[in-house]
């Protein structure tokens, strides 16, 4: 019975990386060796950051919001941007289009951080007798998250590959890639600063992914057409 | 190229094992994670001549249920969880008496029965209350020792989260969906081995000597007054029967009596023409086999010099009046000397003594005081209690509900007076004059606060004697304080008598599990198959449009499967 639900868990955390590849072109044109380099990538940025947060963050006691030490966790965080870059423009595996290429580079981002920080508590969490939603949140945070690698894969692309794209646009692109790189700290501040539960954190994760997507969507088709 | 395969498939290989090894660790990874964990403590269990009695089974493993279950269900897969208010005649009637099956029993006890907070007297409930708590306990516990019960019974104390998980319960079995495993709720589990027997538990007897003044020759020529209490206890739990009244008060009495003489005896002025022995004896409950082990160990000399033995028990409940038991007829000159003795000193303190006497019947094994076992062997003595009928066996003998909130320190002390003066007026010649040698404020006066804390600590150790070992850290105290005040202090180990068998697993760790029902799952994995169905279905028309989404089903079945 709690095999049963480790079970579901799983498939809420890591189905829809699964589905996503699967149901997009991306199956089609064989990107999986983009995402496996990318996932690589994420485990040497994790590294750094680990190493990164070791070094400049102090020990806190408590369980306490200390601005500054978030702003230092924040910008520690742009780590990930960086890795993002490195994974946009100096990987090239065979010649995929931009167009598959954010999206291979999103999900092998996404399921990376999916392994990494969500596999080792649900087997050993999730197994248990007692039961609890968390579990089930956090697979539905994974699914956040994915929206949101891809969302940021896809402005990457655009600030870094496209060249041709409408100058009105660059500004909203910059903007939105800001707001969704600082998700993390967002999140984290209404968890810890605002003392927010579990469920509301990952509703709004869920919502501000999805509309973070729709934006990106409608920004990365926009820029589309000239081109086309 | 073979090469090239070969050397790749070996990577694969190693890579394989590696992550085989991992999986391995990781399922080695057992947290315990349980919402709530509580120590718990097991019924008794124990055998007298081989007749069963007591809870059979220590593990348990069931889903919870409350009072409030249907009448004539079956309850053979339920942990009754049952606050000691709610307790009804019927339930005990039909579960604990009759044996009908039952997956585990929970009983939760009121905080004031908790040993640990024995300090922190009053400030909860009514005393009407309390005391009725005590008599609803009293009863249970002489039914549940008495009974053969074939499911674990473990007994709690009532806390915080143990009250939430109950009300959650008792929510679910309101509304007519009774926990089970196909409806979730909690789960409970002990996990224990099987008891085992305890092999030869041992008694340990204390002794220790005031000698009195010899004038000339050995002074076992003097004559020889006994004070003896047991101190041991037996209850429907072991690790809760502390016995702060029996006889954790007649042991405080005795240790405060043997100082006051100490103080006596150490100069030659006042030192008495009587020896006086002290013995905290063991096997209480089990018809005081210690004492009787302790009276057959002693020769035939010493035997014949005691003048007459008192036993002090329960004395803490003796503010009504207490009772001096004899077994001889108070017309003998002995009891009458005892008696009077102890009532003019009664008199005057303001207490009421009564006389009770009762015949031994040689045949029958049971002794229901101790100084049956010295009249048993022609030893003048008597009981002085503030119990006024003999107990049945097993019963009064410091079980669950005998706890320092029943106790009071001023009876004790009042019993110390008592008996400390008329011994003193016996040993120095002052029958019947009015004299009063431990009055208060003097250097002999009784100390209130000495009392008090031996009290606080009898009532904070679990003395069921199966369950004692010989050196036991609670037995050396008691040497060492008694050797504080006394010479030629003692232990006398002995193996207590062969009917009695007792089994271990005492205290036992419960962990209450909050699950999730069988169909929740099922439910979820619907709920999750048609999200994932639907994502993809999303992903395929926006990304190549609705008309591959219809070719992907007119493909071979084969193609949807990879897929999905």
């Amino acid at each position: 019975m709690t095999m049963f639900h480790f079970f579901n868990c799983a498939i809420l955390t890591f189905g829809p990386h699964a589905v996503y590849y699967s149901a997009t072109p991306l199956s089609e044109y064989d990107t999986l060796g983009t995402s496996v380099k990318t996932a690589v990538v994420y485990l040497v940025t994790a590294l750094v950051k680990l190493v990164c947060l070791a070094t400049f963050l102090k020990v806190s006691e408590s369980d306490s919001f200390d601005p500054s030490q978030e702003l230092l966790k924040a910008l520690i965080g742009f780590v990930d941007v960086a890795g993002l870059y490195f994974a946009l423009t100096q990987l090239t595996h065979r010649n995929i289009s931009q167009n598959h290429k954010f999206q291979a580079v999103g999900l092998g981002w996404a399921f990376a951080d999916s392994v990494l920080h969500r596999l080792a508590p649900l087997w050993v969490g999730a197994r248990g007798l007692e039961f609890t939603w968390d579990y089930i949140l956090q697979g539905l945070e994974a699914n956040a998250n994915l929206m949101l690698s891809i969302s940021l894969a896809a402005l990457g692309s655009l600030m870094w590959l496209r060249k041709n794209k409408p100058k009105t646009l660059i500004p909203i692109i910059y903007a939105c890639a800001v707001i969704v790189a600082t998700m993390p700290s967002i999140t984290s501040y209404l968890r810890w600063g605002l003392g927010w539960h579990l469920p509301e954190v990952v509703g709004f994760q869920l919502f501000t992914s999805l509309a973070m997507a729709l934006i990106s969507w409608q920004l990365f088709s926009a820029c589309q057409r000239p081109s086309a | 190229m073979a090469n090239a395969a070969e050397g790749r498939r070996q990577v694969l290989e190693s890579v394989y094992s590696v992550i085989a090894l991992v999986f391995i660790l990781v399922a080695c990874v057992e947290l315990c994670d349980a919402s709530t964990v509580v120590d718990v403590y097991r019924l008794i269990q124990y055998d007298i001549s081989g007749v069963p009695f007591g809870s059979r089974v220590a593990s348990l493993n069931h889903h919870a249920g409350s009072s409030l279950f249907a009448p004539g269900s079956d309850l053979s897969r339920t942990v009754v969880i049952l606050p000691l208010r709610e307790l009804n005649e019927t339930f005990i009637r039909e579960y604990i008496e009759q044996g009908k099956p039952l997956g585990g029993l929970l009983l939760l006890l009121p905080r004031i029965f908790r040993s640990e907070n024995s300090e922190t007297v009053g400030g909860y409930g009514d005393s009407s209350d309390k005391e009725n708590m005590k008599k609803l306990l009293v009863d249970l516990e002489r039914r549940l020792i008495h009974a053969s019960i074939n499911y674990p019974v473990y007994f709690a104390f009532e806390d915080e989260d143990l009250d939430t998980v109950l009300a959650d319960i008792k929510r679910n079995d309101a509304a007519g969906q009774p926990a089970t495993a196909t409806t979730g709720g909690y789960k409970l589990i002990v996990t224990s081995p099987t008891p085992k027997k305890l092999a030869s538990p041992t008694i340990t007897n204390i002794q220790g000597w005031l000698p009195g003044l010899k004038a000339d020759g050995d002074s076992n020529q003097l004559p020889t007054i006994a004070i003896v209490a047991s101190y041991d206890t037996f209850g429907a739990a072991p690790a809760l029967s502390v016995g702060s009244d029996s006889n954790g008060s007649g042991v405080v009495a005795l240790l405060e009596i043997a100082r006051l003489f100490s103080i006596l005896y150490s100069n030659p002025n006042t030192r008495g023409k009587y020896n006086i022995l002290f013995g905290l004896t063991s096997g209480g409950p089990y018809n005081y086999n210690g004492t009787q082990k302790w009276l057959r160990s002693f020769d035939q000399r010493l035997r014949e010099s005691i003048d007459y033995a008192i036993c002090l028990n329960s004395l803490g409940s003796g503010e009504k009046g207490l009772w001096v038991h004899v077994s001889k007829p108070p017309e003998n000159a002995y009891v009458k000397q005892i008696y009077e003795g102890l009532s003019n000193v009664a008199e005057e303190l303001g207490l009421e003594v009564g006389l009770k006497h009762k015949k031994i019947n040689v045949s029958n094994s049971r002794v229901a005081w101790e100084h049956e076992q010295f009249s048993r062997l022609r030893v003048t003595a008597a009981t002085l209690s503030g119990l006024s009928v003999a107990p049945n066996l097993l019963e009064n003998a410091g079980g669950l509900s005998d706890n320092r909130e029943f106790v009071s320190e001023a009876a004790v002390v009042q019993s110390v007076k008592l008996v400390a003066e008329s011994l003193a007026r016996h040993i120095y010649g002052q029958q019947g004059k009015d004299v009063n040698i431990f009055a208060d404020n003097s250097s002999l006066a009784v100390n209130p606060s000495y009392i008090r804390s031996w009290l606080d600590l009898l009532s904070r150790t679990p003395r069921v004697a199966p369950f004692l070992s010989k050196d036991n850290a609670f037995i050396m105290a008691l040497k060492k304080e008694l050797a504080n005040h006394v010479v030629e202090v003692n232990l006398q180990h002995d193996v207590l008598d062969g009917i009695f068998t007792f089994y271990d697993s005492t205290v036992n760790t419960l962990q209450i599990y909050q699950v999730a029902s069988v169909t929740f799952d099922l439910l979820l994995l619907l709920v999750l198959g048609s999200y994932l169905i639907t994502l993809f279905s999303f992903l395929v028309i926006t990304t190549r449009g609705v008309d591959d989404l219809i070719s992907l089903f007119r493909r071979p079945p084969s193609r949807k499967v990879k897929s999905v």
